[in-house]
C-alpha cells in the first residue's frame, strides 16, 4: 500500500508538471497582443507595447522562459496578477476565493449525497409506483431545462416568495448562501439519485438478495446490509473527486448569484491574459484531478475489501 | 419527530454550519429625505482590476477610485469646472502657463479614516512623476501629459532608457529638472504647457493629473505600489473604500476628514457586482438596489402593461458622455487577407457614403436603446452634446447642426434622414461606381461578439434598415461575429466596414473629438486604428480629408479668442459630415428605475467624476416618471 501511494504519487506530480507545461506553452502560443488591454493596444505605440513586453521577459526565447517557470514552481513563487488584480500575489487573489468556494460547495455537497441517496431509498422502495415517477420527474426536469433557467427560477421564487438574499453577501453568509447552494445541489441531487436507484435496483434482482428473503432475513436488513452497501460502492469513487471540485466552485452560479469564489477566475484570467493566474490554477485543478481519483480508488478499496488496487505487480 | 423531518433537520443544520451563519446585513435604505446607504450595481465583466488611480485610465476602476482620491477640480451637475482640492485657478498668458491655488488642511488618511499626512503641492509633483516614469506606469494615460506640459514626453522617453531599479528609485529633482510643472509654495502648483492650452484645466479631472503622496510611495515601498489593495492605499477623497470583495462588493464608507463639510454624501456606497441587468432588475424589485437600468425587454414589458407597479416610475436617464460614429475603414481586408477592393473603392466614393448619411432610418435603431421616445437618441454632431457652450450660451452642437442645415425634430421621423436625396445620391454613385468596375450590391461587413443575443438583435435591426431604406440591390450588410477581443480579431486586421463606437472627451475642448480623425497625424485616434485612412489611395478622399484636417488646425491655431475657436471647430466638424467621412448614429439615452435624481450628480462630458457619490439627491421612495419630468423642467429652465 505504502509503495503503492508512493508510485500514485510520483505519477500526481509528473501529471501536473506535464498539465503546467501544456499550459504554459498554449499560453506562449497566443500573439502577444493578448497582453494589453483594448486600450493599451490602441494607444500604446509599437515601441511602448515592445518595451512592456521586455520588460515582463515576454521576449526572451520560451524555453528560458520555460526553465524560468519551473524555477518559480519549485520555489512555490507563482508570481503576481496581471489584471485580476494588478499587482496582487497570486496565492493571495486565489486564496481569498478558495474558502468561499469550498464552503458552499461541501455544503452543496453534503446536501446532494443526503439527499440524493434519501430520494434514491424512496424510489427504490417504491419501484414503479408514484414517489419513483416523482423522483424520476425530478430527475428529467434538472437535465432537461437548462441551468441558466433553473437557476432564474430558483431566483424568483427563492427572492420574491421567501424573501432570500438575491446575491451572496460576505455580511451575511448564511441566508445569502441559501440560494446559490440550491442551485449547486439541483444537479448533483437529481445525479445522485439516479445513479444510486440504478445501482440499488441491480443489486435488488441479484440471486444472493433473493436467497437472504427466502432466509428470511428482514426487508430493512437486506437493503441497510447489503443493497445499500454494494450500490453504494461504485459513486464511493467519485466523492473525493467531487470534494476536491467544489474548490474549482462552479462559473455559472457564482456568476449569477455574484459569488466572490474561484468559479469565474479561470474563464477571466484566460480572457485577460492574466498568465501567472492560469498557470496556478492549471498547476491546481491538474492536482485535484489527480489527487482525487488516487482517492477514490483508496476509498473504494476499504469500503470493499474485495477491491485490490495492487496485484501481481499491476496497479489499476 | 418524525423521521424524515429529522433528516431534513439535520441536512439543514449542516448546511448553515457549513456555510456559517453571519450576522444580517445592515444594509438598506436610511430613514429622513433621502437614502443614507446606497446600494448600487455593477456588471461582472466591469469589474475593477487596479486600486492606484495614476495606473488606469480603465472606467470599471475610475469610477470607484475617483471617490478615494480627488483631484484639482471637479464638475457639477451642469457638467462645469468648480473648486476641488484646487480653490482657484487661470492662466494669464492665453493657456501657456496655468497655476492652481490649493486648499489648506486637507488630508490623506488610511483606510479607516486615519490622518496619514498633508495633501499639498508636492503630492501633485509625485503624482505626474509616477505617471511619466516608464518604469512606475505602465498604462496608457501618459498620452494627455505628453501632447501638453513641457518637457513631459522626454521624461517618459528617459526614464524608459534607465535600469527599471533606477527609474523606480528616483525622486522628483530630476522631474522637476525636465519637466514644466513647479510648486513655488506648499499650497500653488504651476503648469507650463507646450502651446498655448486654453482647455487645460478641463484636462484636471481626467486621473493622469492626480495626486499621490510621497509618503504613501515611503510606506509600502515603491515596488509594492502597483500591488496596494484598498487597506493599504491613502485617501483624499469623499471616501475610503473599507470593503473589497473582487466579484462580489465594493463598499465606500464617507470619510471623515473630508475637506467639503458643507457637501452631502452618503454614509456608505455599496457596489454589487451582478451578472446582468435582468438579475439586477430582480434584485431591483426586492428591494435590494437603489436603481437599476432597464433592457429593452423589460422596458417594454412595463410599459405595455398598464397596471404594471413600475409603469409609474420608468424614468428617461440623462445621455451618457459618449457621442456614437459609424467609422468605416478606408483600408479593408477580407478574412482571408486580400484587401477588399470592391468595398474600398465603393466607401471612397462622396455619393456612395452620403447616401447611407442621408438614407438610414435609423428609429428602429434608437428603440433598441429607447423604444419610448426613440428620436431623442438621434446624434446628428460628431462631437458630444453638452461638451462646452458659446459665451452667448449656445450650446456647440446646435451650432453644427446650424451649420449643416438642420433644423428641429418633427417627432416622427430623424432631422437627417432625406429618402429622396439618398436614392438621388445612390443612382449616383451607382454609376459613379460602375465605371470604376465595382459590383453591386456592395458587401459590408459589420462585427458584434458573439453569443450575445442582444448584440445579434441590434445588428438585425440594422440589416434591417439597410435593406428597406437603401434597397438589396445596392449595400448587402453581413453581420459577423468575434469571441473575445474587438480590437484583435476585427480592428487590427481591419476586416470591419465600419464600427459603430462612442467616443468620450477626455478635456472640455472640441479638439479632442476632431483631432482624432485628422489625416497624417499620430495621435489621430480613429484615424490610425479604425478608419485607416493614412492607408488610403483614393486621391479625391484624401483631398477631402486634408481639407478637412486643415480646418481642424486652423481651429487649434485660434487660442485667444474662444468663440471664434469653438465657431473653427463647428465649421471643421461641419464639413467632416457633409462629406460623410464619418457618419453619427446615437446619443445613449436609455430608461431606469431609480432612487436617485440625476440632474444633482456630476455631468460632465469630459473627466472621471460623474461618478463621484458627491450631492447626489435621492429619495426612500423609487422617483416617479412625473417627478423626473418635473425636475428636467427645471434643469433645463
Amino acid at each position: 500500500m505504502v509503495k503503492y501511494t508512493i508510485k500514485r504519487l510520483l505519477q500526481t506530480l509528473v501529471t501536473v508538471l506535464i498539465v503546467a507545461t501544456i499550459v504554459f506553452l498554449l499560453m506562449r502560443m497566443l500573439p502577444t497582443d493578448y497582453f494589453f488591454t483594448e486600450d493599451q493596444l490602441m494607444k500604446l505605440t509599437p515601441e511602448q507595447k515592445q518595451e512592456q513586453l521586455e520588460a515582463a521577459g515576454l521576449t526572451d526565447p520560451v524555453g528560458e522562459q520555460l526553465i524560468r517557470f519551473y524555477g518559480q514552481i519549485l520555489r512555490f513563487d507563482f508570481g503576481e496578477s496581471r489584471r485580476i488584480q494588478s499587482g496582487v500575489d497570486v496565492v493571495k487573489v486565489i486564496g481569498s476565493k478558495f474558502t468561499v468556494s469550498m464552503r458552499l460547495g461541501c455544503t452543496a455537497l453534503v446536501i446532494s449525497l443526503f439527499v440524493g441517496v434519501f430520494i434514491d431509498i424512496i424510489q427504490t422502495i417504491n419501484k414503479d409506483k408514484l414517489l419513483d415517477h416523482i423522483g424520476t420527474g425530478y430527475t428529467i426536469f434538472v437535465n432537461a431545462v437548462p441551468s441558466l433557467v433553473s437557476y432564474s427560477l430558483v431566483l424568483v421564487f427563492g427572492s420574491t416568495v421567501l424573501g432570500l438574499p438575491s446575491l451572496y453577501s460576505t455580511r451575511n453568509p448564511g441566508p445569502s448562501s441559501i440560494l446559490p447552494v440550491v442551485c449547486l445541489s439541483l444537479a448533483s441531487i437529481a445525479h445522485y439519485a439516479l445513479w444510486t436507484r440504478r445501482y440499488m435496483v441491480d443489486e435488488l434482482n441479484k440471486d444472493y438478495i433473493k436467497l437472504a428473503r427466502v432466509k428470511g432475513m428482514s426487508f430493512n436488513s437486506i437493503m441497510v446490509k447489503h443493497v445499500f452497501k454494494n450500490a453504494f460502492v461504485p459513486l464511493v469513487q467519485y466523492i473525493p473527486t467531487s470534494f476536491l471540485y467544489t474548490i474549482g466552485g462552479s462559473l455559472l452560479v457564482e456568476r449569477f448569484f455574484s459569488v466572490p469564489g474561484m468559479g469565474p477566475l479561470l474563464n477571466d484570467a484566460i480572457i485577460r491574459y492574466d498568465v501567472n493566474v492560469v498557470q496556478t490554477l492549471a498547476i491546481i485543478y491538474g492536482t485535484m484531478g489527480t489527487v482525487g481519483v488516487f482517492l477514490g480508488d483508496v476509498l473504494m478499496m476499504l469500503l470493499d475489501p474485495r477491491i485490490k488496487l495492487v496485484g501481481k505487480g499491476e496497479t489499476r | 419527530m418524525k423521521k424524515r423531518t429529522k433528516v431534513l433537520a439535520l441536512v439543514l443544520a449542516l448546511g448553515m454550519v457549513l456555510t456559517g451563519c453571519g450576522s444580517s446585513s445592515a444594509g438598506g435604505n436610511g430613514s429622513g429625505d433621502g437614502i443614507k446607504d446606497l446600494v448600487t450595481w455593477e456588471t461582472s465583466n466591469r469589474e475593477m482590476e487596479n486600486m492606484v488611480i495614476l495606473n488606469t485610465e480603465m472606467a470599471n476602476d475610475l469610477n470607484v477610485l475617483g471617490n478615494c482620491v480627488e483631484g484639482l477640480l471637479e464638475t457639477d451637475a451642469q457638467g462645469k469646472l468648480i473648486p476641488g482640492l484646487a480653490k482657484e485657478w487661470g492662466t494669464e498668458d492665453g493657456g501657456l502657463t496655468w497655476t492652481f491655488k490649493l486648499r489648506e488642511g486637507v488630508k490623506w488618511v488610511d483606510v479607516n479614516g486615519n490622518e496619514k499626512a498633508d495633501c499639498t503641492a508636492q503630492d501633485f509633483v509625485t503624482g505626474l512623476e509616477w505617471v511619466m516614469n516608464f518604469h512606475k506606469n505602465g498604462a496608457a494615460n501618459t498620452s494627455m501629459p505628453t501632447s501638453l506640459i513641457k518637457g513631459a514626453g522626454e521624461y517618459y522617453e528617459y526614464t524608459k532608457n534607465l535600469p527599471a531599479e533606477e527609474a523606480l528609485s528616483m525622486d522628483n529633482t530630476k522631474f522637476l529638472e525636465m519637466v514644466g510643472i513647479e510648486t513655488p509654495d506648499d499650497y500653488t502648483v504651476v503648469y507650463h504647457c507646450i502651446t498655448n492650452a486654453t482647455y487645460f484645466d478641463t484636462v484636471c479631472p481626467s486621473a493622469c493629473l492626480y495626486p499621490m503622496s510621497a509618503a504613501f510611495v515611503a510606506e509600502v515601498g515603491v515596488e509594492n505600489v502597483l500591488g496596494s489593495s484598498n487597506e493599504t492605499i491613502w485617501y483624499n477623497g469623499p471616501y475610503t473604500l473599507t470593503e473589497y470583495i473582487q466579484g462580489n462588493t465594493k463598499t465606500l464608507t464617507k470619510n471623515p476628514t473630508y475637506w467639503d463639510k458643507e457637501c452631502s454624501l452618503f454614509d456608505t456606497v455599496t457596489i454589487r457586482i451582478i451578472e446582468d441587468i435582468t438579475v439586477g432588475f430582480q434584485l431591483y424589485q426586492n428591494g435590494e438596489l437603489d436603481h437599476i437600468d432597464l433592457s429593452e425587454a423589460n422596458l417594454r414589458t412595463i410599459w405595455n402593461d398598464e397596471n404594471n407597479e413600475y409603469r409609474d416610475q420608468l424614468v428617461e436617464k440623462l445621455p451618457r458622455k459618449y457621442s456614437y460614429q459609424m467609422h468605416f475603414n478606408y483600408d479593408k481586408y477580407n478574412e482571408d487577407g486580400t484587401p477588399d477592393t470592391n468595398y474600398n473603392t465603393a466607401i471612397a466614393n462622396e455619393a456612395f457614403r452620403q447616401s447611407i448619411y442621408y438614407g438610414l432610418d435609423l428609429t428602429k435603431y434608437f428603440e433598441r436603446t429607447n423604444f419610448i421616445n426613440p428620436l431623442k437618441c438621434e446624434n446628428n454632431a460628431y462631437t458630444m452634446k453638452g461638451l462646452l457652450y458659446f459665451s452667448d450660451g449656445t450650446e456647440y452642437t446646435a451650432k453644427v447642426k446650424e451649420l449643416l442645415g438642420f433644423g428641429e425634430s418633427d417627432g416622427k421621423t430623424p432631422v437627417r434622414f432625406d429618402g429622396a436625396k439618398a436614392q438621388e445620391l445612390k443612382a449616383k454613385a451607382m454609376e459613379e461606381l460602375s465605371a470604376k468596375g465595382v459590383t453591386f450590391p456592395v458587401e459590408l461587413d459589420y462585427y458584434i461578439v458573439a453569443g450575445s443575443q442582444n448584440a445579434l438583435d441590434t445588428a438585425t435591426v440594422l440589416q434591417q434598415i439597410f435593406s428597406e431604406c437603401l434597397g438589396d440591390d445596392y449595400i448587402k450588410l453581413n453581420v459577423g461575429t468575434y469571441v473575445s477581443s474587438q480590437t484583435k480579431e476585427v480592428i487590427q486586421p481591419q476586416l470591419h466596414s465600419f464600427v459603430i463606437n462612442g467616443w468620450g472627451a477626455d478635456y472640455g475642448d472640441p479638439q479632442n473629438f476632431l483631432g482624432q480623425e485628422t489625416y497624417g497625424e499620430d495621435t489621430a485616434y480613429y484615424s490610425n486604428n479604425y478608419s485607416n485612412i493614412n492607408n488610403a489611395t483614393d486621391a479625391d478622399l484624401i483631398a477631402t480629408y486634408k481639407e478637412f484636417t486643415d480646418l481642424v488646425n486652423k481651429a487649434n491655431a485660434i487660442t485667444d479668442d474662444m468663440d471664434a475657436r469653438y465657431f473653427a471647430y463647428a465649421e471643421a466638424e461641419a464639413y467632416m459630415l457633409q462629406h460623410a467621412l464619418s457618419v453619427p448614429t446615437l446619443l445613449d439615452i436609455s430608461w431606469q428605475l431609480t432612487h436617485v435624481n440625476d440632474y444633482t450628480r456630476s455631468n460632465a462630458m469630459f473627466g472621471i467624476q460623474n461618478y463621484m457619490y458627491k450631492n447626489w439627491e435621492t429619495s426612500v421612495d423609487a422617483y416617479t416618471t412625473e417627478q423626473y419630468d418635473a425636475i428636467a423642467e427645471e434643469f433645463y429652465k
